[in-house]
This record gives C-alpha cells, structure tokens and sequence, in this order.
C-alpha cells in the first residue's frame, strides 16, 4: 500500500507526460484534423525522434569524453552516468542541436515515407505508415548497435547537472510546455493562414481542390513532413525525459492514444488537441496509480483502459463529432476587408 | 533454395490469404468502408476454434460454421451500431475509416481481456496455442510427408471459394450485391433493398474472414496478434486487387505469398537476408503497387500522374 | 484558343467520347448540348485532365495540354466548374471563392507564418471577391458556411468560384441547373459582361436551350460520345439530327 501520496511528483509527470503527448495530438491534428491524413503511425516518427536524441547524445558524450564501446554496453550506461554532470554546456547544447535535428531528419523520413501514398485514397497513407512503425520496430529489434530488443540506456538528461532531482524533473517539465506552446503558436499560425485554408479544403475535397489548381500532393507532403518532424521533437523530449529507449516503447497503441486525444478532444481544433492530451493523459496517471493499489485484479486494468479508448474514439464520432471543442473558422483577414468594402450594407 | 516447402507454403499461405483478402475487397466494394475491424475477424475466428476444441468440440464441421457465425455476427454488429448511423449522417469515408479504427481497438483488448480470464479457468496459455485437437493422418506424396491439415485446408477454402463463387454469380442475393457494388445509387433506385444487401455482405465477408483466421491459426498458430500480423499482407493482397478486381485479389494472395516464401528464401540464400524480414517484403511490394498501378478509382484518390509530361508547342 | 482533335475516351468498353473535334475561338461564347450521358461532362474532364484521354490532343493557346496534371491546367489559365459542386462544406462562402486566385503568397507554408507577407494581398483578394459575390447575389451570404447554403445558391458560389481565379477560358458545367429562370437569364446576363468587359471565353454545357440559345454564338451538340451537330444556334435547333437525338431520348 502507498502511504503519504506525492503531489508534487505527480503533478511533474504528469505535466511532462501532457507537454509530450500535447505535441503529438497537435501534430496529429494538423495531419486529420485539418488536411484529412489519417496518420496511423504517428508512433514511426515519435521513435525515430527518441532514438535519434538517444543515438546522437550517447554517441557525442563517448566521443567527446573518448571512452570506445558500443553505445548499448554496460561499460558505455556506466561511463554516460559518470561523465553526464560534467559540462552542463555540452547538455544544454546537444539538447538544442538534437531537438533540430530531429525535426529535419523526422520530417524528411515522413516526406519520403508519405510521397508514394500523396495521391491515393485516404486508406493507403494510414496502412503504409502503420506498416511502417511496425517494420521499424521489428528492424530496431534486431539492430545490435543500437541495443536490440534490449535499446539504449543511460543518456544524459539535458539538466543532468543539477543536483536535486526534484528541481531538475521540474525544470524539464517546464521546458516540455514550453515546446508545447511553441507547437501549439506554430500550428496555430498555419492553420489561420492562406496555407491552413489549402489544408481544409484538401481535407472537403481534395480533387476539387487539385482542379483549382493546386498542387495537393506537395500540400499533403508539407503537412505530413510538418506533423512528423513534430512527433520527433516529441520523441525527443520522451528520450531524455525516461533516459532510455527501447524498441516496444512504440507500438501502435500509442498512436492509438493520441488518436484518442484528438478525436475526444475535438478534430480541427488545437485548443480540443490540448484539453484531449490533458485529460486522457491525467487519466492514465491515476490509473497508473490505481494500478499500483491493485496488483491482483481479475482483468488487468490494461485491457480495460484500452477498450476505453476504442470505445472513446467510437462514440465521440457518434455522438459528438465535433469532440469536446469544435473546429473555428479561420482567423485571417478576409472578414475585415469585406466588411469594410460592404460598409454598412451588408447586415445579414 | 527453392524447395518444395517454398512451394508448398506458397500454395497454402496464398489459399489463406485470399481467403481473408477477398472478404476485404468485397467489403471494401460494397461499403466503401476500410475496415480495420478485419483483422478482428481474423483472431477472433481463431479463438473461436480454439475455445471449442479446448472444450473438446473435435470436429472441423462444427468448428468453422461456429467461427463463421461469430465473424458474421460481429461484422453486422459493427454496420448497426456504428457504420450505419455514421453514414446516415453523412460522415465521409475517413471518418468511417477511423471509426473501425476505434473498434479494431476496442475488440482486440476485449480478446485480450477474455484471454486473460480465459487462462484462469482453463488452466493453460491461452496467448500462443495451436488450435490442433484432430489429428489427421498424413500423407506421404513423392517421398514427402504432408500433413492431412493440407488437405482439410484446401479442401475448406476449395468449398468456400466455390460457394462464394456460386453466391456472387448464380443467386439473386448475389446479384443484388454485385448491383451494389457497381453502382450503389443506381441499384438503389432500381429497388433492390441496399440496406439488406449490405447486411448480407458484412455477414459473409465477416465469417468468411474469422474462417481464414482459424484455418490460419490450424496451420500456425493463434495468438491475439494473429490478426495485427497478418494485416500488412491482407491489405497488400486486396490492393493488388485494386479493392476491386476479386480475381485480381485472388492473384495478389499467390504473389505476395510467393514473393513471401520463394522470393524470401532466395533472398536469404543469395544475399544472407534473414528470415524475420519476410514482412519487408510486402511492404515494398505494398508500396511499389501504390507507387506502379494505383489504386485510383476504387480507393479514392486524386486525377494526378507523377509522370512529366512534355509540353508540345505548335 | 481551345482545340480537340480526334478526342476520345472509353470507359472499360462504353465509349464516353469517340472522336470529337471542336474549337473555341478566343472572346466567344460557344455552348454544348446533348442528351443525357451523351458525354459531355466527359468531354470537360479529359480537356481539364481530369482524366487521361484514351486517343486524341487537346490544344489550348498552341500549347498541347492533354496529359497534363488538372492543377497544371489551370495554371495555364483553362478553369471548370462541376456538374455537380464540389464545394469546400466545411468553409464559408467567402473563403469558398478566396481559395481560388492561384499562387497565394500565404498559400507556402513558410510564408504562411509571417502574417505581414501576405496580409496585404489577403485583403485585395477578399475584396474581389466580395464584389464577384455581389455581382451573383451571393453578398448576405459572405459570411455562411456552404453546408447551409441552398442548392441553387451553391450552383452560382461553383460559378463564383470559377470567376475568381485568373481564368482565361471558363469551362461551365450547366450552371443554370435548378436555378430559377430570371437568376440564369441574369447569370448569362453577367457571363456576357464579363466575355465584353475581360476577354474571357466561356465554352458552356447547358441542358436549358431556352436560354443558351439566347447567348452563345456557336453551339456542338454530342450524342452518344459523337459530335452530331454544330453551327449557329438557329441553325443547330433546325437540324432534324438534333431534334430526333433529344426526342429519341425522350
Ligand atoms: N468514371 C466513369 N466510369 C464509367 N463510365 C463513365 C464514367 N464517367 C462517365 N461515364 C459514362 O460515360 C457516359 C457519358 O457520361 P457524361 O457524364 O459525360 O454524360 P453527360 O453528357 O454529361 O450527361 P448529363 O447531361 O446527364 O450530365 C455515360 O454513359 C456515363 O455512364
Ligand atoms: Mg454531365
């Protein structure tokens, strides 16, 4: 039995926990929500993002303190955990350098990935990508050099240098929001755009919109590129957050989740994409919790919460397609000008 | 290299798999529905082979119209409770789409979750079992020893395919479906019942799937997966098929099958590729039909060529 | 400024269009009828690229444009408009005919983030297209989605929307279809307008004779993926061909 509940420790994973999954909804919902991309492999780019911040920081702290062992050996968790605090410059830096990166790197992996679905229906970019996730899950599991089944342990936190635990857990939480509200200003400057009004009408009717002469295909690989660079830098923040990856951290049941957060939180709508991350991943703090008062239930409250989850997706579309917030019009500055042309005419 | 494994599993896997890939397309035509709930169908018509013969139903006869109904059953489940009213209200095909993406979830921890209960009252591993309670005799052909599995196999899909043939092409039923698929306002107007028709259709192609699913778990095995691994190849097959052509599906399931099996091990002996890459293989072959002969009418998509075309002055 | 030669396209074995030949002279307003399933929607899809033609060439301004991306095609300044709308349902009438003008400074992602770029040329745009509303009656609904728009409002915004861009000749799919008599006589009215005022060319489908006939100058009639007829109007509704064509029909 837990005894004395920690709040604070709670509220700092969970936070961090939301910031992360925040920018991955966001970044679904610019792929669904707005162009009508049926991303299921949202978890594909999440991981190359995690075990690319993985790879590159391992690699550079071996590197740069010149210790030679394989990135996965125990020798390499050892000296990683040795050299992590010693210049906080070198992680500040990696950090920031990964965080880049993986953007371009992710983005450019979804483009190619994407490019040979951009003209199919919208079944196809969804069966590739899922496939996708799933054969790089099984290749990362057989990639020895970067750890096998077994992945990479012991990267060094960006703010390994701070000595208390607490105060550091609490300022990377803080920094994850702050990337989160970066995404969310992003995404919301695209969406009430000229450019965010392509994605909608690409998402009505993407053969009308090609016959007004848009070149949809590069639309759709602007945004796939866009929401999967996104996911990495998601990826990234997961990377450093837990220390370790591993290739079974992402199995589709995590795109699922996020598909849940922006389904129940509202399609089309970054606010909805927000409160969706926010409630389910708090749901899932508790039931973690739960979970822990609970060893001996008769069906593992896993199972359950999965269900949960496909139920969720299943009855917002019946019964509240819109989800918790529904999709604004666009802000641009169309109605302004109207209105000043129509001057007090128009009042229908 | 190439044995007579290589082809013997090309020739059994690609039965299976048109088994499950013609049900897709089917449904595919006359629904316009992606259904991810497909590769339910798929475990659960394994488990349902599994859970009789535990309870010592022993014969094939009553195992696969049992696993055919329960497919069926959840097929038309699905249509009323979530496809119907979503189409009543005018949801576009992604959103269908996504909806069976939420019950594929749904009834996959379900089976995960009945496992789990299962276990405690059986009393053995219900996650990886061989739903293997007849024991058939075997049969030796040129020196080699075949399993009597084979031929039940063949023997089951022969008769389903049959029927499935005879249903499609010389009853009314049949008829009104392919009528449907054409061209769903047209039939609608000429009066034949569309909302029966694709009750009908979700029945068949729901039980024909759960079918596949535990002729493929006799063969190899039934995990809650099953169905999760097989998706990969299913889709490739049907969309060889162009989600159109049935005959067409039916060829994709030797292709991929082969290039599974015969192009693998050739890979494997030439190049040292291990075996656990076989799903590379359709994947590249899912992405090269995309990208060589794509799916456009059928499968949605857009009027746009890759292709540079030059341009001609006069 | 658009020619057909030879043009055709089957579907499986019905043969859509089988052997056309046209031209439409720059600053006319020539029309095309037929009957039903006589393929002259088709006729606009494979001039629009909409589809690939099996056999033939399309000319527009001496350059060859069949096999050629629709957006490509529009580009070069050959816009169409839909039998049935294709409207965006979720958008606003306004943003409907907003989406149109072609490169968009806003319209690359890039550029989309900085407002100052393209905030400028947004409004010109929104402008315009307030006033090309206006012109079709369309100006109190500026501001309503198309879902609640009614059918024949939503016929003359996919007009609206075809005016819009930079259009050099319009390809109309029956535009007056289930629009009241006085709105199409106004509509033609306006493509008039526009033909003297802009140069722009209108190649026209119109199932409603009573009022084409008024306008074009030249009409083709299809039949049966064939071109039957063509000539002036009067003397295209003389030609015994035609009337058994439409009375064959029924
Ligand atoms: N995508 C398609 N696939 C198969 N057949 C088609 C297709 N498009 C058109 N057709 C067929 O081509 C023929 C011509 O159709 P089209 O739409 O061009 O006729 P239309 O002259 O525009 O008729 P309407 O006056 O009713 O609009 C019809 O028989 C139609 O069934
Ligand atoms: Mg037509």
């Amino acid at each position: 039995m837990m005894l004395g509940f920690d709040v604070i420790g709670f509220l700092i994973s969970w936070l961090t926990l939301f910031g992360t999954y925040a920018i991955l909804s966001m970044s679904l919902n610019l792929e669904i929500g707005f162009t009508g991309m049926a991303d299921f492999g949202k978890v594909a780019f999440y991981g190359i993002g995690a075990y690319l911040a993985a790879t590159i920081t391992a690699f550079t702290f071996l590197f740069v303190n010149g210790i030679k062992c394989p990135l996965h050996s125990v020798e390499a968790i050892v000296a990683l955990k040795e050299c992590a605090s010693k210049n906080p410059a070198l992680n500040v830096s990696i950090f920031v350098l990964c965080i880049l990166i993986t953007f371009i790197i992710t983005g450019a992996i979804g483009y190619l990935i994407s490019y040979p679905t951009l003209r199919v229906g919208p079944a196809f970019l969804g069966i590739t990508v899922l496939s996708f996730g799933e054969l790089l899950r099984i290749f990362m599991r057989h990639f020895e050099p970067t750890g096998g089944t077994k992945g990479l342990a012991g990267i060094p936190h960006p703010l390994a240098w701070i000595p208390d635990p607490r105060l550091r857990d609490g300022i990377y939480a803080a920094i994850v929001l702050v990337v989160m509200l970066l995404t969310y200003l992003l995404s919301e400057k695209i969406a009430n755009s000229p450019f965010g009004r392509l994605m909608r009408t690409v998402r009505d009717d993407e053969i009308a919109t090609l016959c007004l002469g848009k070149h949809v295909p590069r639309i759709k690989a602007a945004v796939f590129f866009l929401a999967s660079g996104l996911a990495g830098i998601a990826g990234v923040l997961l990377a450093y957050y837990l220390g370790s990856v591993n290739p079974d951290m992402f199995v589709p049941a995590v795109t699922f989740n996020v598909w849940a957060m922006v389904i129940f939180g509202g399609m089309g709508n970054n606010k909805g994409a927000l409160i969706g991350s926010a409630i389910i991943t708090f749901v899932d703090r508790i039931s973690f919790v739960v979970n822990l008062l609970f060893p001996q239930a008769i069906i593992s409250p896993d199972y359950i919460r999965w269900m949960i989850v496909g139920l969720l997706i299943l009855i917002t579309l019946l019964f509240k397609p819109q989800g918790l917030m529904p999709e604004t019009p666009i802000k641009t500055l169309a109605l302004t000008a109207v209105a000043e042309e129509s001057g007090g005419e128009e009042n229908a | 290299m190439i044995g007579p494994t290589e082809v013997l599993n090309t020739i059994w896997i690609g039965i299976i798999y048109m088994i499950i890939a013609l049900p897709l397309t089917l449904s595919y035509k006359v629904t316009r529905i992606i259904n991810f709930v497909h590769i339910n169908f798929i475990t659960i018509g394994a488990y349902v082979g599994v859970i009789l013969f535990l309870l010592g139903v022993n014969s094939l006869l009553l195992v696969i119209p049992a696993s055919f109904l329960f497919g069926a059953a959840i097929a038309v489940l699905n249509h009323f409770i979530a496809f119907s009213p979503l189409e009543k209200r005018g949801a576009n095909p992604v959103i269908l789409m996504i909806a069976s993406l939420g019950l594929w979830i749904f009834y996959k921890y379900v089976v995960y979750a009945f496992l789990d209960l299962g276990q405690k009252v059986f009393r053995t591993n219900l996650f990886s079992v061989i739903p293997r309670a007849t024991s058939l005799p075997d049969v030796s052909v040129g020196g080699y020893v075949l399993s009597g599995h084979f031929f039940a196999a063949i023997l089951v899909a022969g008769v389903i395919l049959g029927v499935l043939y005879l249903l499609l092409s010389k009853t009314s039923v049949g008829r009104a479906i392919r009528a449907v698929a054409d061209n769903p306002t047209l039939a609608e107007i000429s009066g034949i019942p569309k909302e029966r028709v694709v009750s009908i259709t979700w029945a068949l192609c729901g039980g024909m799937a759960a079918v596949g699913g535990l002729l493929w778990a006799v063969f190899a095995i039934a995990t809650p997966e099953v169905g999760d691994a097989l998706i990969l190849q299913i889709f490739a097959v049907s969309v060889i098929g162009g989600l159109e052509s049935l005959l067409w599906t039916g060829i994709g399931a030797f292709i991929i099958s082969g290039a599974e099996n015969i192009l693998m091990s050739l890979l494997n002996a030439v190049l040292g590729v291990p075996v656990s890459f076989r799903p590379f293989i359709s994947f590249s072959a899912l992405l090269l039909i995309i990208l060589v002969k794509p799916p456009l009418g059928a499968g949605g998509g857009l009027p746009y060529r890759f292709k540079i075309v030059r341009h001609y002055k006069r | 400024m658009l020619e057909v030669i030879d043009l055709a396209r089957y579907f499986g074995g019905i043969k859509a269009l089988d052997g056309v030949s046209l031209k439409v002279k720059k600053g006319s307003i020539v029309g095309l009828i037929g009957p039903n399933g006589s393929g002259k929607t088709t006729l606009f899809n494979v001039v629009t690229g909409f589809y690939e033609p099996t056999r033939g060439e399309v000319w527009f301004n001496g350059e060859r444009i069949d096999g050629l991306n629709p957006n490509e095609i529009y580009l070069k300044g050959l816009v169409r408009t839909f039998q049935i709308p294709r409207l965006f349902q979720s958008l606003s009438v306004l943003e409907n005919v907003l989406v149109t003008p072609p490169h968009q400074i806003g319209e690359s992602p890039l550029n989309a983030l900085f407002k100052k770029k393209w905030a400028n040329q947004e409004m010109n745009l929104a402008r315009q297209a307030f006033n090309i509303l206006k012109m079709l009656g369309l100006a109190p609904y500026t501001n309503i989605k198309v879902s609640d728009l009614s059918a024949a409002h939503i016929k003359l915004l996919e007009t609206a929307r075809g005016l819009m861009g930079g259009a050099k000749l319009l390809l109309l799919d029956e535009p007056t279809a289930g629009v009241a008599y006085t709105t199409a006589r106004e509509l033609f009215d306006f493509i008039v307008k526009l033909r003297d005022e802009k140069g722009l060319t209108f190649f026209i489908i119109e199932h409603r004779l009573e009022v084409l006939m008024d306008y074009v100058e030249y009409v083709y009639v299809l039949h049966n993926g064939k071109l039957l007829s063509e000539g002036k109007p009067d003397e295209v509704v003389e030609d015994k061909k035609v009337i058994e064509a439409y009375i064959g029909e029924g």
